[in-house]
């Protein structure tokens, strides 16, 4: 893994270039759909035979990670492929946050509750994302697990 | 479940993917991006199928067990970075489905079974 890589990627900007989104990939879209609906598919399955809290546990099973993660390091090497996975671990606590706060809302009015526990997500993963940027914690932990290695 | 429930799920939950991955790859930077492959787009597919057809109370349990899937996904990011730092993005990817299914099966067997 190439530390340098790693710096000067966080030392970019943090926005959207919806130009690159010429540059996607039918294959590519079509794989992630396939492995995207396929764990919803086995979601609902394990619902219907074991019962919808095990069901549940699918809504949050890393089914598009490896495809995905092997797509970027095939097209632009490990270390963006490691940086990708790393914004993944503060995705993933944004989607506790996301399962907790549809719990508590799901209820009363589920509409708000899907859209206030995205809002949750979005909140909760991009506030620990800048919280880990402005306090070099990423910095931190790229030395941490680089060293481990 | 009807079996076109089940289909509907799988092809909105596809959909709902694809698009939460075309937001990640506009993303930069790379960890900036990497958020939204943890996005809850199947869950939140998933969930919306399931108030329509059986109503809010049904989705409750569903949730549930997401949360607890949600302390499995978070033990997979973290052993998938340590794996992908030795093993490469596909094997360590794999490798760290066991961690999800770890945390996530025995905090299922022991709260949520």
């Amino acid at each position: 893994m190439d530390g340098r890589q790693l710096r000067d990627d966080d030392l970019e900007s943090v926005g959207f270039d919806w130009s690159k989104l010429r540059k996607a990939s039918p294959p590519e879209l079509l794989i992630r759909f396939v492995f995207g609906g396929g764990i919803a598919l086995v979601a609902a399955i394990a619902a219907s035979v074991f019962g919808p809290r095990f069901g549940g546990l699918f809504l949050a099973f890393p089914a598009v990670l490896p495809a995905a993660l092997t797509l970027i390091e095939k097209k632009e090497g490990t270390t963006k492929a490691w940086a990708d996975a790393s914004g993944g671990v503060l995705g993933a606590i944004g989607l506790a946050a996301f399962a907790f706060t549809a719990l508590q809302l799901l209820r009363a009015n589920p509409a708000v509750a899907l859209a206030v526990a995205l809002l949750a997500w979005l909140l909760v993963s991009g506030g620990l994302y800048f919280l880990f940027r402005e306090t070099g914690l990423f910095l931190w932990q790229d030395k941490r697990l680089m060293k481990s290695r | 479940m009807s079996i076109a429930l089940i289909g509907l799920k799988a092809l909105v939950g596809g959909c709902a993917v694809v698009g939460f991955s075309l937001i990640g790859q506009a993303g930069h930077p790379k960890r900036f991006a990497g958020l939204f492959s943890a996005a809850p787009s199947v869950a939140l597919a998933s969930l919306a199928m399931t108030v329509v057809a059986k109503g809010p109370r049904a989705t409750l349990p569903y949730a549930q067990g997401m949360l607890i899937g949600s302390a499995g996904m978070v033990a997979y990011s973290l052993v998938s970075l340590l794996l992908i730092n030795r093993l490469h993005a596909l094997v360590g990817s794999i490798l760290a489905w066991l961690a999800w299914f770890a945390v996530a099966g025995g905090l299922y067997l022991v709260v949520g079974g």
